[in-house]
């Protein structure tokens, strides 16, 4: 659930040398990518995470415990508030399942629900799983390379392939100089209109690494909502058990 | 008085021409008739589908509640309302037969494995069934507090059964993800594949628990009057009511059935234009009886005007033979319609042979068409029908009385 991360593996992990654009631009942006993504990520972490969603109607925070591995298993579970304790969803490959503990099922994301909210945030299933797509789906090239605001940054662009199944017309990410760090990426439609963009601050050094502690989702067709994602933990590269990822445990058994 | 029955017998002069032409006018009157009755027909039918299937003839929501339908918007805001009040004072209105308060959501619906997006419809089963035909009474009967009746091609993805349990997930007003497990009582089959597809109804204080809406917050009244083509007036009537929350809008299926209006408007268009067109028709075939009556009687109009009588009298008896003759052609054109009309509002027409199960703008079309009397256009078309003829009688006529009579007498004589 951790978006920066998820964009930029999704990044990384592309093997996009796509025969139109110049070796050197894909191979560079690549390059980047790559040395983005292993500061920022290890084969498997554990983290605590707060969450905060602001609506125009309401505004809660939960407490969320994140575990992941690779780039296509995801586990998360509310331990806070109490009315939502326990509540949990897994991520394996593209398939989403939902634990609620109240009815006692787990439930199965369908394919049309996708693009639905997740937990109530700004976020959709669909993030979930853009983590092992997004690298699949677009074409990666260094747009820009300079100082923005006195700041040296490399701006990525993220087209989509052609016929790739796709839910943005365009992502642009900007990535700082000195240190790598994800500063924002915005998301587009279509028709090439902003709909939203996510913001990284908070830079901290957690278990070893400099990562953006803080990211917040922005939709822009509804003014005044966002979502926070802020870090309290984080360890990186910890044994995992296999049995983790599971429909079992989803169940929290 | 002698000209009125100069006209009469001048009619049974030539007696086999006359009766085919008002053989004629009786046919076209007799199609006319049909048509307009089938026009009118398919008119209420379509209203009766579009708006008693589900809409109601008039609704009540928050005024930004419509297109959107967000959760938030309920009727009275945030507070709510007092509905049940609301509803009470509505069914006391004479227009009024039913009202019906509903509370509408969206989310998953699941039997674990298998899910599905579902639009839920929160509804009073006794006030639904009075209103709404979508799902028929007995079905809605069985919606009782902790069960839920949802679209046969949902049910067919779900896997799902009469009995089977289903759990159904929904983003809450308050934030959190709501969830509840409900029993399926029945499997609706609604005739409309995006509701089959889709449609899941639960009982409204259900949904409102499923939802976190407080027990006053509702998303919309529906509610049927006497004659859904008065309801623009009802709904100007209940705007107006006392005791109605901030905020609300009123509309009638005008507003709310938009494609509807527009057609039946254009369904009004086309068959003044049909009726337009038979006019036309017929009165081509009478101008030519009368200009043949008139021409054929040139020797004795030249007789009568040496006589001395008057130009305007004699134009008066071929205007009479006309009266006459298109009052026989409508008298038995109505009698011969007025025996279709029976026919068709008996047993129908079958469309079915041509079009199978059929839907249009979004509402179910029973496929057997059954006419409706509408004596408006039936008395219109046979005024038009009575007044082109005299028309078409007039124009050879005054040209006729104005021969000279010397002119006039050395015409062939004609049988």
């Amino acid at each position: 659930m951790r978006i920066w991360r998820l964009s930029i593996l999704l990044i990384l992990l592309g093997i996009v040398t796509g025969p139109l654009f110049p070796q050197t631009s894909q191979q560079r942006a690549k390059e980047i990518i790559d040395r983005v993504d292993r500061m920022l990520r290890g084969d498997s972490s554990v983290g605590r995470v707060e969450m905060t969603v602001a609506t125009r109607q309401w505004k809660r925070t939960t407490e969320l415990r994140i575990w992941s591995e690779g780039t296509d298993k995801v586990l998360v579970r509310i331990e806070a508030p109490k009315k939502d304790q326990g509540t949990s969803t897994l991520r394996v490959g593209d398939n989403i399942w939902n634990y609620l503990p109240k009815i006692d099922r787990v439930i199965r994301v369908p394919t049309s629900m996708m693009m639905a909210s997740w937990m109530g945030s700004h976020f959709t299933n669909d993030d979930l799983v853009q983590e092992s797509r997004l690298a699949r789906d677009y074409d990666i090239t260094i747009e820009f390379e300079g100082a923005r605001n006195g700041v040296e940054v490399y701006e990525f662009l993220l087209m989509p392939r052609p016929q790739a199944p796709v839910v943005w017309g365009k992502i642009v990410y900007q990535i700082r100089k000195s240190d790598l760090m994800p500063v924002w990426a915005r998301f587009y439609g279509e028709d090439g209109e902003l709909k939203r963009r996510a913001t990284f601050s908070d830079y901290q050094t957690m278990d070893g690494r400099l990562v953006p502690a803080l990211m917040r989702m922005t939709p822009q067709d509804k003014p005044g909502e966002y979502t926070e994602m802020k870090y309290r933990e984080l360890e990186f590269d910890v044994k995992i058990s296999e049995s983790i990822f599971s429909l079992k445990s989803l169940r929290g058994s | 008085m002698i000209i009125v029955r100069l006209g009469w017998r001048n009619l049974w002069r030539n007696s086999r021409r006359s009766l085919i032409t008002i053989a004629g006018i009786a046919f076209a009157f007799a199609f006319t008739i049909a048509f307009i009755g089938l026009g009118r027909g398919l008119v209420v039918q379509l209203l009766k589908n579009g708006t008693e299937l589900m809409v109601g003839h008039v609704q009540i929501h928050d005024r930004d509640y419509l297109p959107d339908r967000d959760l938030y918007e309920t009727i009275g805001n945030q507070e709510g309302c007092d509905w049940k009040q609301l509803i009470a004072g509505l069914k006391r209105r004479q227009t009024v037969v039913a009202v019906a308060p509903r509370v509408f959501g969206f989310g998953l619906v699941s039997t674990g494995e298998q899910s599905a997006g579902a639009q839920m419809i929160g509804v009073d089963p006794t006030a639904e069934g009075d209103l709404s035909r979508l799902v028929d009474r007995d079905m809605l009967a069985r919606l009782k507090p902790g069960s839920v009746l949802i679209g046969s091609t949902l049910a067919l993805e779900l896997g799902a059964a009469e009995g089977s349990e289903i759990a159904a997930v929904t983003q809450a007003a308050d934030g959190t993800l709501g969830n509840d497990l409900f029993r399926v009582a029945g499997i609706v089959r609604t005739g409309l594949s995006y509701l089959d597809r889709s449609v899941a109804f639960m009982h409204i204080d259900d949904l409102q628990r499923l939802l976190a809406l407080e027990p006053s917050r509702i998303h919309e009244i529906a509610v049927k009057v006497r004659d859904p083509l008065t309801a623009p007036d009802a709904s100007r009537e209940i705007s107006r009511m006392n005791g109605l929350p901030e905020g609300v809008s009123v509309q009638s299926w005008r507003q709310l059935l938009p494609q509807l209006n527009d057609y039946l408007g254009l369904a009004g268009g086309a068959n003044a234009f049909i009726i337009g067109l038979v006019v036309v028709f017929v009165s081509f075939g009478i101008l030519n009886t009368m200009m043949m009556a008139t021409f054929e009687r040139i020797r004795e109009i030249g007789m009568l005007n040496a006589f001395g009588m008057r130009p305007g009298l004699v134009l008066l008896t071929f205007l009479f033979e006309a009266f006459f003759l298109a009052l026989l052609g409508l008298a038995i054109g109505f009698g011969l319609g007025a025996l279709i009309m029976r026919y068709l509002s008996l047993y129908g027409l079958d469309l079915t042979r041509w079009t199978g199960q059929l839907s249009m703008l979004q509402t179910r079309v029973d496929p057997i068409l059954n006419a409706v009397w509408n004596w408006k256009a039936v008395v219109a078309a046979g005024i038009s029908l009575w007044v082109a003829t005299i028309i078409a009688a007039y124009l050879p006529a005054r040209k006729a009385v104005r021969v000279d009579p010397v002119e006039a007498l050395r015409a062939p004589v004609m049988q």
